[in-house]
C-alpha cells in the first residue's frame, strides 16, 4: 500500500515534469470521451424517439391477432371474436386503453393520383386517449364515430392526391372473397404526424363503414391495448394472455414491429462498438506517449532499477501514469460532454435534413438523451482498454538491465 | 266562387301526387337516356373488331383487338395485332378482372390496386374497361341543356356520382344524341375542371346501327397524348355461348 502511494507520488510527477505532452494526451483523451459519450446521447435520443413515435403509430403496446395475421395480414385473418364478446373478455382490464381497429392495405384514389395506404379502421372515441393525433388538431375535423362516411388523410398524402378537404376519393381494396371492395369517401379532416412518412402511409375511416365496405360483418383484424410504459409491456401482456384462448395471437409490439424491437436491442451493441471505435483511435495517442515517456527515461529507469526497485515497481508505475493520465482526461471528457449535453435537452433541430433523417423513421427535433450506463460503458471500457495499451511500454521499461540503461546516451 | 274550400282540398292531394312526378319524370328520363346509349353501343350481346391507337409526343402504336360482350357484365378482348402483342387478352366479368398473356403464360386476377392503372398502355384505366355500367347505376342523371343537330335533338346530361360510389370524378357531362349515339364524354374533376375527354370523331351506320366509328380519350393538360379507338368491324345480338366468358377461353382461345 505504501509502495503504491509512493509509486503514485512519482508517477504523478513524471507526468507533470513533461507538461506540454500531457496536456496534448489529455485533451486527445478528454475529445475522444467527449465524443463517446455526446454522440452515444444523442443517438440514443434519436433511437428512443423512433421507437416513441413508432409505438404511438403501430399503436399499442400489446396486441391481439389472428394467428397467421403477422405473417400474412390479410383480411382474411381476423380476430376470432365478434364485438360483443372482446368486451366481455376485456372490460375489467385495469388503467389499460383498448381499442378494436380493422387494419387492411387499399389505394387511395384521387382524380389525379393514386396511392397505397394502410386503412384503419377505427372507433375514434376508444382511441382518443392514445391516438398519436390530436383529434382537435386535425385540419377540418377528425371522425365522429364508428359509422362516420368521412375519410382522414394525412396532409401530406392529400397533397400528393392533389385533394383537400370537402373532395371525394376513392378507397380499394379486397374482400375475403378476394372481390374488388372500394367505396368513395369524402375527405373530411387531413392529420398531421411527426413524420411525413406516417402522414403519407396512414388513412382513417369508421370502423363499422370499413367493415361494411369490406363485407366482414363486425369482426377485425386487431385489437390495440396500451398500458403506462413501453418499456415494460409484460405485465399487460400477462394479463391480455389471460384473457384470450388459442383462436388467437397476443404480441407485445417488439414482435409487432421487429424492426423497431430490434432497434432498441441494437442500440446498446452498437454503443459498445461506437465507444471501442473511438478508442482505437485514441489507443494510438496513448501508446505513443507513453512509449515516448519510457525512451526519455531510459537513463533514469536503468538509476532506479540499479538503486533496487524491482522490474515490477518500475512496470506498476508506468501503468499508473497511463491510468491517471486517461482518469483525468476522462474527467474532463465527461464534464465537458455533461455540459454540452444539459443545454441541449430541449431539442436540437435538424429540419435541414429533416428528408434524410426520416428514411429511417428519425424526427426532425433530436432530444439527446444521457444515460448514466452508457456513460460508465464509455469511462470503464477507456480504463480496461487503456490498462492494456499501457502493458506493453511498461513491460519494455521494466526489462532493461540497469547497466546499459545508465550509460545509454 | 269557383273553388270552395272542398274543392282545394280535392286538388291538394292530386298536386302532391303530380309535382314529384314531373321533377322525377325528367330525371328518369336523363338516366333513362344514358340506360339506352349504353344499351345501344354494347347490344344484349356484340362482336366487334376494332383498332386502338395510343399517341404520345415521340411514339405511337397501334393495336388491332377482337371484343365480345353479353349483357353488362361480361366481355372478353383479345389482341390480334401486332403480332409479338398476339393472344393478350382481358376478361371481365362482373366487378373482376383477369388479363392473360401468352409470353407468361399465366393468367392474372387485376387486384384492385391496379383498377386505377392504366389498360394496355392506353388512356384508359382497367376501371374504365371492367366497370363501364357504372355510369348507368351509380350516378343521378339530369338533362344540361337539349339541342337539335342535323335535324337529331342532342341531349346534354350531367351525372353525379352518388356520396359513396367508387368514383373519384365529380361530374360527368354526357352528350347524347337522340339516336343514342354518344357525342362525347366529358370528366370533370371536383372543382368542375375538365380532366378528360372522349370524344366521338366519326359516326357510321355500321353492323344496322349507328355507332360512334372512331373515338379519342384526351386529357385536357396534355392535349398532344390520346388513345383513339376504332370500330373496323361490328355485329350486334350474336348468339354469345357463356363459355366463350370463361378464363379458359381467355387462356386458350377456342374460335
Amino acid at each position: 500500500m505504501r509502495m503504491f502511494v509512493v509509486l503514485s507520488r512519482l508517477a504523478w510527477r513524471y507526468l507533470w515534469r513533461n507538461h506540454r505532452r500531457t496536456i496534448v494526451m489529455l485533451s486527445a483523451i478528454a475529445v475522444g470521451a467527449w465524443a463517446m459519450i455526446f454522440m452515444t446521447a444523442l443517438t440514443r435520443g434519436m433511437v428512443d424517439q423512433m421507437i416513441v413515435d413508432g409505438i404511438s403509430v403501430i399503436p399499442g403496446h400489446v396486441q391481439i391477432h389472428d394467428p397467421d395475421y403477422l405473417d400474412d395480414p390479410s383480411i382474411n385473418n381476423r380476430v376470432a371474436y365478434s364485438d360483443a364478446e372482446l368486451a366481455a373478455r376485456f372490460e375489467d382490464l385495469d388503467r389499460v386503453a383498448w381499442a378494436a381497429r380493422v387494419r387492411v392495405p387499399a389505394v387511395v384514389t384521387s382524380e389525379r393520383e393514386s396511392r397505397g395506404v394502410t386503412l384503419l379502421g377505427i372507433d375514434p372515441e376508444a382511441e382518443r386517449s392514445f391516438s398519436f393525433i390530436d383529434y382537435d388538431a386535425v385540419d377540418g375535423r377528425f371522425l365522429e364515430g364508428p359509422d362516420d362516411n368521412g375519410i382522414v388523410l394525412g396532409a401530406k398524402l392529400a397533397d400528393t392526391l392533389e385533394t383537400r378537404v370537402g373532395k371525394r376519393v376513392v378507397v380499394m381494396s379486397q374482400d375475403p372473397e378476394n372481390e374488388i371492395a372500394d367505396r368513395g369517401f369524402r375527405v373530411v379532416g387531413l392529420f398531421h404526424a411527426e413524420m411525413e412518412a406516417t402522414e403519407e402511409s396512414l388513412a382513417f375511416v369508421g370502423k363499422r363503414t370499413a367493415q361494411k365496405m369490406l363485407r366482414i360483418g363486425d369482426s377485425v383484424t386487431e385489437v390495440a391495448f396500451v398500458g403506462d410504459d413501453y418499456r415494460d409491456v409484460e405485465p399487460l401482456y400477462s394479463k391480455v394472455v389471460e384473457r384470450v384462448d388459442d383462436a388467437v395471437q397476443v404480441s407485445r409490439w417488439t414482435e409487432v414491429d421487429t424492426y423497431l424491437g430490434t432497434m432498441m436491442g441494437m442500440m446498446d451493441g452498437f454503443m459498445l462498438i461506437w465507444v471501442i471505435v473511438i478508442f482505437l483511435a485514441l489507443s494510438f495517442g496513448l501508446v505513443n506517449t507513453l512509449v515516448m515517456a519510457v525512451f526519455e527515461r531510459i537513463r533514469e529507469i536503468g538509476l532506479m532499477l540499479a538503486l533496487g526497485m524491482k522490474p515490477a515497481m518500475i512496470l506498476g508505475q508506468i501503468i499508473i501514469e497511463s491510468m491517471m493520465l486517461l482518469s483525468v482526461g476522462l474527467l474532463i471528457g465527461d464534464v465537458l460532454a455533461w455540459a454540452t449535453i444539459k443545454p441541449l435537452e430541449g431539442g436540437i433541430d435538424i429540419s435541414i435534413v429533416a428528408k434524410g433523417m426520416e428514411m429511417f423513421g428519425a424526427s426532425s427535433v433530436l432530444y439527446p438523451n444521457l444515460d448514466v450506463d452508457d456513460v460508465i460503458l464509455a469511462n470503464v471500457v477507456v480504463l480496461v482498454l487503456g490498462f492494456f495499451a499501457s502493458l506493453s511500454p511498461a513491460w519494455r521499461a521494466s526489462r532493461y538491465e540497469p547497466v546499459e540503461a545508465i550509460t545509454k546516451v | 266562387m269557383v273553388y270552395t274550400p272542398m274543392n282545394y282540398r280535392f286538388l291538394f292531394p292530386l298536386l302532391l301526387l303530380v309535382l314529384p312526378a314531373v321533377s322525377a319524370g325528367e330525371d328518369r328520363d336523363a338516366t333513362q337516356i344514358v340506360r339506352d346509349a349504353v344499351n345501344h353501343w354494347r347490344g344484349l350481346s356484340s362482336y366487334t373488331v376494332m383498332t386502338m391507337v395510343i399517341h404520345r409526343p415521340d411514339w405511337e402504336r397501334a393495336m388491332t383487338m377482337q371484343a365480345w360482350t353479353k349483357g353488362d357484365e361480361q366481355s372478353l378482348v383479345r389482341v390480334i395485332e401486332p403480332k409479338k402483342d398476339r393472344g393478350n387478352g382481358t376478361l371481365t366479368d362482373e366487378n373482376s378482372m383477369w388479363t392473360f398473356s401468352p409470353k407468361i403464360n399465366r393468367v392474372i386476377k387485376v387486384p384492385s390496386s391496379m383498377m386505377a392503372q392504366s389498360w394496355m398502355g392506353s388512356d384508359f384505366s382497367n376501371k374504365d374497361v371492367a366497370r363501364a355500367d357504372d355510369i348507368i347505376d351509380q350516378y343521378t342523371h339530369s338533362i344540361l341543356s337539349t339541342s337539335v343537330e342535323d335535324g337529331l335533338t342532342v341531349y346534354e346530361i350531367e351525372s353525379i356520382p352518388y356520396e359513396d360510389a367508387a368514383v373519384v370524378w365529380g361530374s360527368e357531362v354526357l352528350t347524347i344524341r337522340d339516336d343514342h349515339v354518344v357525342l362525347a364524354h366529358a370528366f370533370f374533376d371536383q372543382d368542375g375542371e375538365l380532366v378528360k375527354t372522349l370524344k366521338s370523331l366519326e359516326i357510321a351506320d355500321m353492323g344496322g346501327r349507328t355507332i360512334a366509328k372512331r373515338q379519342r380519350m384526351v386529357k385536357t393538360d396534355k392535349p398532344d397524348e390520346w388513345t383513339e379507338i376504332a370500330v373496323n368491324e361490328v355485329e350486334y345480338e350474336l348468339d354469345l355461348k357463356d363459355s366463350v366468358f370463361t378464363l379458359s377461353n381467355l387462356r386458350n382461345p377456342r374460335d
